[in-house]
């Protein structure tokens, strides 16, 4: 390359930077400045991200000096307009001329789509790159997603965390300028403790090694979760040869964002403890801790009474750090064993009664009246599934006990799992403790169903008594207030009765859960409210995936309460939208629709008259129909929609036949009925699927 | 000034370093709130000073309640009654994470052997409608403080922003100290021999323990509540937040008892922790148009 280039060089210090955000701060900031130094016709080489939790930072290789040039071209009047017929300039050329700041001479002929036109053209100069770089950079700044900014002492500035340094360099030169209300220069910070003074960096290409060699700080994040690995491998290869680190690459992620200089070390903490159920010890490790569980090499099911933390410090003296965290982690299981034992001192069934003095919510009265409901709610959903009602009914009744619990109210997360440990331990069944474990499933957007049958009907006993009461007080969701999870509710009974395949009719869900409250509910409309808001649900679902609107509308008019039911209409419609019927069938719905909307006799009170059938293609149409009906009645029946739909299309010529050759609104009035009860059985016939009028197509 | 009144190896020399370390760097040495309180953010000299433009520096030890976490003095990192010590500056200064590092220094630990970490810690106190950014601060995997830049107080943007710094006094205290139970934390070396932590609060912790958990009458407490909301309410309708700050607090409090007698469901507590909220509020708005109306006088002071 002839062309100049150096490299060039941001960062912004801050204060330390949340870990969850880091990486995409970085990379988006990598970005941003990208797409900038494109925008600006700047010619460059890779760009390179660096992050800390005290740094971002941006490295790009072979930033040219200036833009390149770029001829600009301005095109006056059409030569015809731009000269009379002396060959002299007109008013239009001359004001061309004068508005370019040329003379005459320099004016040159340009071919343009309307013809040859006086035109101008001069090459427009680059610009210094170093005069672009701070605009470049704080547009980029700007467009950073930092999930909460922040303000501090008297700035109106905001960002991620407060900065304190900004470098911007280009080569050897610093780029002056004021990013983030701050002045830029070359200073870097290294450690927050082994190199807090001010490192000098001479030339960008000496970032990385200067803070690694002299500031203690490994600034590229990969390499330095490239280093915690390595370090986590080395220690247990040494130290404890038939182990190895649970990591989960989210905790890995977030340890690699909190430190500059990582060093693991090796914990450990009393056998003992390995009593206490695998997953409170996981939490507690990990999410309390921030630290890696170790287990058995060869049986990664079996924990061992270690721990792997990673510090941030090339300490003077490890026992000390050891021992801290040794400390603290005794103090965190200690405190979990202590609330097992006490826990399992009672059956998880004598929790029950406790749960009376749990407000369920003020007007819907305790806890313990909740379990009742959504008790007798699984044991009939149990019924209708044909699955096992006795279990069904005591899983609702023990489902909410373990909440009493000490354990869930220090983890409340372990709700649930420990109702699981807890009634494994009272001697109930496997199948039952399941239950309790998996009945709060989906907790989140993509969180599984429960996988067993007890699970997935206590879980949508649950929610649905939830649904219930909340919409039967009149709290329903606003904006995006749902402080009671009930969109999440809705969404996860659906998800369940979907993916199980359940034949479940959730009106009849709504009414049998509604009949269980003892006390009336104060909204009257509550069950009309559910189906409403539990089938919106469904639609932001559908529309979620890719589903049509107009084809969720198709089947939504048919008033299905059967999600499961619902759901096949909406294959069947989909497919039958990739027939090439689909359009005109479509159409002589809308049709039938229109005409039938016009007439004032009761539809439901007609009945085609044969005798009455003169011109051939109604009389083809009226045989169509009939023969279809009889083809149809099983597979509606069985719930074939998809079938149906398709034998449906062979309808399309008889009618568009129908409407091309017969007249509807004839004068006589017998022979007009006539056609109208033809055609509302033609649209009967669809809408036994849904509503096809509805389809944009 | 004796040595041993400095001696952090005492919890009383503790605080008393604390204090020395903030006075010396320009705060005014607060006393504590005669009120039950969950944290030092509710003290009238934080959540209060946090509202408005008036610079404000202060700090103090809070003894905090949370009666959930009680446990009857057997847990020996647990008490429902401990203490914090608060350091609030505002506006935030450039350097309060470096003044907090040498405030640690000052008690002797040295971040080259201690692993001194800032872990991210979004701070929200849904009961005063306040929320702040910052941090965790960990000494080799303990929580030793809070620090937090607060970002809106009682429902009302900062500016300036105040810097929070919040001492777990009985973890750093076992640390120095080097005592796993912080029962066995030595309080004080006096003439006549050592008092102990444990001394001074283990039947504290027992018999508090027993009330907060089995004796707290429910009933009363829901009553109570409801008549010191209403009341709470009635003050601000005649201009007097600072009362009505007062029984907003004794609100939470109860609300806090209710919690450890488990009498609240998750779903109801979103609910009175929301009444408590509308009472701070008011407060804070009130208070601000009184400091308003006086003109705002610390920020006139700062200018003489």
């Amino acid at each position: 390359m002839l062309d100049k280039s150096q490299d060039f060089l941001i960062e912004i210090g801050c204060e330390e930077l949340p870990p969850a955000a880091l990486e995409k701060l970085a990379h988006s900031l990598t970005k941003q400045i990208g797409i900038g130094l494109d925008q600006h016709r700047l010619a460059h080489g890779e760009l390179q991200t660096y992050a800390t939790p005290r740094r971002l930072a941006v490295i790009v290789r072979h930033l040219l000096e200036k833009q390149s040039d770029i001829l600009i071209e301005k095109k006056g009047p059409s030569l015809e307009n731009a000269f009379d017929e002396n060959r002299k300039p007109t008013k239009a050329c001359e004001g061309f001329v004068q508005s370019c700041g040329i003379t005459m001479n320099e004016l040159i002929e340009i071919d343009s789509p309307k013809g040859r036109c006086v035109g101008y053209r001069y090459l427009e100069q680059g610009k210094e790159t170093v005069t672009l770089l701070p605009e470049i950079v704080t547009e980029a700044i700007r467009e950073l997603p930092i999930p909460k900014p922040m303000r501090w002492g008297v700035s109106d500035t905001s960002f991620a965390r407060p900065v304190h340094w900004v470098v911007m360099l280009y080569g050897k030169q610093v780029v002056e300028t004021t990013i983030l209300g701050i002045h830029t220069g070359d200073k870097t910070y290294g450690h927050r403790f082994h190199h807090p003074d001010p490192l000098h960096i001479k030339h960008v290409k000496d970032y990385a090694e200067l803070l690694f060699k002299q500031g203690h700080v490994i600034a590229d994040l990969a390499l330095r979760q490239h280093h915690i690995t390595q370090q986590i491998e080395a220690l247990l290869t040494s130290e404890l040869p038939k182990a190895k680190a649970l990591i989960s690459a989210d905790l890995l992620a977030e340890v690699n964002a909190i430190v500059e200089w990582p060093k693991a070390f090796l914990g450990r903490f009393d056998e003992s403890f390995l009593q206490v159920p695998k997953e409170v010890l996981i939490s507690a490790m990990q999410s309390h801790q921030k630290c890696f569980p170790v287990v058995h090499k060869d049986n990664p099911e079996q924990l061992l009474p270690y721990f792997v933390f990673v510090s941030n410090i090339d300490t003077k003296d490890s026992a000390a750090v050891i021992s801290g965290n040794e400390r603290v982690m005794r103090a965190r299981l200690n405190d979990a064993a202590f609330f097992f034992e006490k826990d399992k001192q009672q059956t998880l069934a004598s929790y029950l009664k406790d749960l009376e003095q749990i407000i369920y919510q003020k007007q819907l009265g305790s806890l313990r009246d909740k379990v009742q409901r959504l008790s007798a709610l699984s044991k009939i959903i149990a019924e209708n599934l044909r699955e096992d009602k006795q279990a069904a009914l005591r899983a609702g009744l023990l489902s909410k006990c373990d909440l009493k619990t000490d354990m869930v109210g220090e983890f409340p997360s372990l709700q649930g799992i420990m109702g699981y440990y807890y009634a494994l331990h009272d001697g109930e069944t496997l199948e039952l403790a399941t239950a309790l474990k998996e009945h709060y499933q989906p907790r989140f957007a993509n969180d599984a169903i429960p996988a067993s049958g007890l699970g997935a009907i206590v879980a949508i006993a649950d929610k649905v008594d939830t649904l219930v009461g909340i919409i039967g007080i009149g709290q329903h969701p606003t904006g995006d207030k749902d402080p009671f999870g009930l969109r999440r509710a809705a969404l996860g009974i659906l998800r369940i009765v979907i993916e199980k395949q359940y034949d479940l009719d959730l009106r009849e869900l709504f009414v049998f859960a509604l009949e269980q409250y003892k006390v009336p509910l104060s909204n009257q409309q509550v069950i009309e409210d559910l189906i409403q808001f539990t089938f919106e649900r469904l639609r932001t679902w559908y529309a979620g995936s890719n589903g049509k609107a107009d084809v969720f509308a198709a089947v939504s008019a048919r008033n299905i309460t059967k999600p499961l039911d619902f759901i096949n209409r909406l294959k069947a419609v989909e497919q039958f939208l990739t027939l090439p019927e689909a359009a005109s069938l479509s159409s002589a719905n809308k049709r039938v629709s229109n005409l039938l909307k016009k007439s004032q006799n009761s539809l439901s009170a007609m009945k085609v008259n044969p005798a009455l059938l003169r011109e051939t293609a109604e009389k083809t149409l009226e045989e169509t129909i009939t023969k279809q009906k009889i083809v149809l009645s099983p597979l509606i029946e069985k719930g074939r929609y998809t079938e149906t739909l398709s034998a449906l299309a062979s309808l399309q010529k008889p009618a568009d036949d129908f409407f091309e050759t017969v007249m509807v609104m004839v004068e006589d009035k017998a022979l007009q009925e006539n056609r109208l009860a033809l055609l509302n059985e033609l649209r009967n016939l669809f809408l036994t699927v849904a509503d096809i009028s509805l389809l944009q197509v | 000034m004796n040595d041993s009144f400095f001696n952090v190896m005492t919890f009383q020399g503790l605080i008393h370093t604390l204090q020395h370390f903030w006075a010396k760097n320009g705060c005014l040495i607060a006393q504590p709130l005669d009120l039950e309180v969950g944290a030092g953010t509710f003290h009238p000299a934080s959540f209060l000073r946090a509202i408005g433009p008036e610079p404000w520096r202060a700090a103090y030890v809070q003894p905090s309640r949370r009666p959930t976490d009680g446990r009857y003095g057997e847990n020996p990192n647990r008490g429902q009654h401990y203490y914090q010590f608060q350091v609030i500056i505002k506006p935030s200064p450039d350097n309060i994470q470096t003044l907090y590092l040498d405030s640690l220094r000052s008690l002797g630990i040295d971040p080259l052997i201690h692993d001194i970490r800032f872990v991210e810690d979004n701070w929200e106190s849904p009961t005063l409608g306040a929320w702040g950014l910052g941090w965790e601060v960990w000494q080799n995997g303990m929580e030793i403080s809070q620090f937090t830049y607060f970002q809106q107080v009682g429902g009302l943007e900062c500016r300036p922003v105040t810097g929070e710094l919040t001492y777990g006094l009985e973890r750093i205290a076992m640390t120095l100290q080097g005592v796993d139970n912080m029962f066995d934390l030595v309080w004080a070396k006096t003439p006549f021999g050592v008092i102990t932590y444990g001394e001074m609060f283990k039947q504290n912790e027992a018999q508090l323990s027993a009330y907060n958990f089995e004796h707290a009458d429910v009933n009363a407490l829901l009553h109570y509540f409801d008549a010191l909301e209403k009341q709470s309410a009635d003050l601000i309708t005649k201009n007097l937040p600072l009362p009505a700050y007062e029984l907003a607090l004794k609100a939470s409090h109860t609300f806090n008892l209710l919690d450890a007698r488990h009498a609240i469901s998750v779903t109801e507590r979103q609910r009175y922790i929301l009444r408590v909220r509308t009472l701070t509020r008011a407060v804070a708005e009130a208070y601000y148009q009184q400091r308003e109306q006086a003109g705002f006088p610390l920020l006139k002071s700062e200018m003489s």
